[in-house]
């Protein structure tokens, strides 16, 4: 009888088949691996997710699954990621985590189901296929229209992530998006009248160095991304607009715009774990709106 | 691409040079420093004043001492070029200083970033066309930015957020704690629409139940060491501006435990652009020579309506 697949045994196995030189320590905050739980617990199936939620945990539980992979952390922190402190800030201290009702419920949530957490981030972004933009662009059934493609180079990666799409307004685009992904809380800047075609797609978090690159390319009139810092990266293309150098920013959110990659993470896994389950299960959009 | 540009800015100088009202003040400057008018004939209100000068009173009239490491600096022009006129704002866009510049004023404070970083080096700008465009603009409307945000925040009470309460009306709800309102009890989505409405934005973000009967709210920050300590005692907490992995988070676990607690996450621009709005009104008590004016900046995102 073959050893039992521990949550050891399953973070060697990714770091085998992740297909770069896997880095578990990052100076500026929480690297990927063990985040939570004895290493030496037997895995009872596998949840994917973007964040694990008290949800997704409850759910992973009622399923019989008892490791979780997922890109953010639990305790609502990245850690302390210095140089990027003014977007960031710190992690809430201990002491304020042992008080609070619902960080202490959900660390019993954890330990009572002897629950593992692994974080996979960075090294999954490290790999030659940009899979969080491919789950994306499938998930918006934009895979299509994805440049690369004609160009009979079918990698998502960056340089790659332009889509020519039908010609349509920018208020018709948005509406088409917020069907597709079901979403409530998309944040556009420009003109709703305005046509646009060609778009980049981005996911997480968006910074100016991202919209810098992908202006670059020639004739984006659109550019999708998940979550800007609004004295950055969301300035900067206010000002693209007022220069008229740059037409529509379309924000999906961080949760909606890197859930699809999880399910990547899910069908990746299974290519080398038979033993248990394996399912995505997407912590969903965390917000409603007014209007 | 570059004649497509500088085609743009002169037709936005016509635009901002339009204003006759404007052209008159300067013809008016430029015959007093030439010696053609006395400095004295000139009504109080048309004296001469640099940016330069305008910050020294800010320094004088502020009542807490000035920092040595300070994002409070002058961003692009020249603060010695006699200026006709102040737009206080939130942020420094693009559209404010062609706004600033078409209503005649060229001196520009903004709480918020010109150029896209709180240290000017999260990007690099050398070669970036917007950055290009956007000095340009600044130098060819004779424009001067300075960044007035750690001593207007250092002020006491904060000069943003005693123009945030007044413009929300809530003055008698605020707590001694300064950061928490006790307000008549409403719901969380009627607080939301009333929120926007005041704040003028459309993009408010909202965690928790609609219906959720809400009368002590705390300004929880942006970061989520700050929103966790404000949920402790509050029904709702305001961000202006959260990480959506750190707070959003948060108070989505919270009510998945069935804490009755909601989060409402305005744009960045609505929690702080009051407060800019305050800083011009405080301004007009010390400097006269020009008038100010608060221009908002406005919240940069829409939200469609949801689809049936």
């Amino acid at each position: 009888m073959s050893e039992p697949l521990t949550a050891s045994r399953l973070l060697d196995r990714m770091m085998k088949n992740v297909g770069i030189p896997w880095q578990s320590q990052r100076a500026d905050g929480f690297g990927d691996g063990i985040h939570l739980g004895p290493p030496d617990t037997v895995v009872t199936g596998i949840a994917t997710t973007f964040t694990p939620t008290v949800d997704v945990l409850k759910r992973a539980v009622a399923s019989g699954k008892n490791t979780i992979i997922c890109r953010e952390t639990p305790f609502y922190s990245r850690g302390e990621r210095a140089p990027l402190f003014w977007r960031n800030g710190p992690a809430p201290p201990q002491q304020l985590l042992d008080k609070d009702a619902t960080a202490r419920a959900k660390r019993e949530l954890i330990e009572s189901n002897n629950l593992v957490v692994i974080r996979l981030f960075d090294n999954w972004d490290a790999r030659k296929t940009d899979a969080q933009l491919r789950g994306l662009a499938v998930a918006l059934r934009w895979d299509k229209y994805h440049l690369a493609r004609k160009r009979g180079v079918a990698l998502y990666r960056p340089g790659n992530e332009y889509f020519s799409l039908p010609k349509t307004s920018l208020g018709q685009l948005v509406r088409n998006i917020q069907t597709t992904l079901r979403v409530h809380g998309v944040r556009v800047i420009g003109d709703a009248q305005s046509q646009v075609s060609k778009a980049a797609l981005t996911h997480g978090f968006l910074l100016v160095a991202d919209l810098q690159r992908v202006m670059k390319e020639p004739g984006v009139d659109v550019v999708i991304g998940g979550e800007p810092v609004e004295w950055e990266a969301s300035e900067y293309f206010e000002d693209l607009v007022a220069a008229k150098m740059a037409k529509a920013l379309i924000l999906l959110g961080n949760e909606v715009s890197e859930e699809p990659g999880s399910g990547e993470v899910a069908a990746w896994l299974k290519t080398f774990v038979s033993e248990v389950p394996v399912e995505w299960l997407p912590a969903g959009e965390p917000f409603w709106t007014v209007s | 691409m570059v004649a497509r540009r500088r085609t743009l800015l002169d037709s936005e100088l016509m635009e901002a040079g339009m204003n006759e009202l404007n052209c008159t003040r300067r013809d008016m400057l430029r015959l007093a420093a030439a010696g053609l008018v006395s400095a004295a004939s000139l009504p109080a209100q048309r004296r001469q004043i640099t940016a330069r000068e305008v910050v020294e009173r800010i320094r004088q009239n502020l009542g807490v001492p000035w920092r040595e490491r300070t994002a409070d600096t002058f961003k692009w022009g020249d603060p010695d070029r006699p200026i006709t006129g102040i737009t206080c704002t939130f942020m420094s866009t693009l559209s404010l200083l062609q706004r600033s510049a078409a209503a005649g004023n060229s001196f520009v404070i903004t709480h918020e970033p010109t150029f896209w970083s709180a240290d000017d080096v999260a990007a690099d700008l050398r070669d970036d066309p917007v950055f290009e465009h956007k000095m340009a603009f600044i130098e060819k409307n004779r424009m001067v930015v300075w960044r007035f945000h750690d001593h207007w925040h250092a002020r006491r009470p904060d000069g943003i957020f005693a123009g945030w309460t007044r413009r929300m009306g809530w003055d008698q709800y605020r707590q001694s704690d300064q950061r928490t309102y006790v307000i008549p009890e409403t719901s969380l989505a009627a607080l939301a629409s009333e929120m926007q409405r005041r704040l003028n934005v459309r993009s408010a973000r909202m965690v928790g139940d609609p219906k959720l009967k809400v009368t002590r709210v705390a300004n929880g920050g942006h970061y989520i060491a700050q929103a966790m300590a404000a949920a402790q005692e509050a029904d709702v907490v305001i961000g202006g501006e959260v990480r959506e992995w750190e707070t959003v988070e948060y108070f989505r676990d919270a009510v998945a435990y069935g804490h009755k607690k909601g989060l409402i996450v305005l744009p960045h621009e609505g929690g702080e652009e009051a407060g800019m709005e305050e800083c011009a009104n405080w301004l007009r008590g010390f400097v006269t020579e020009v008038p100010v004016q608060f221009i908002a900046s406005g919240d940069p995102f829409w939200i469609p309506k949801a689809s049936a």
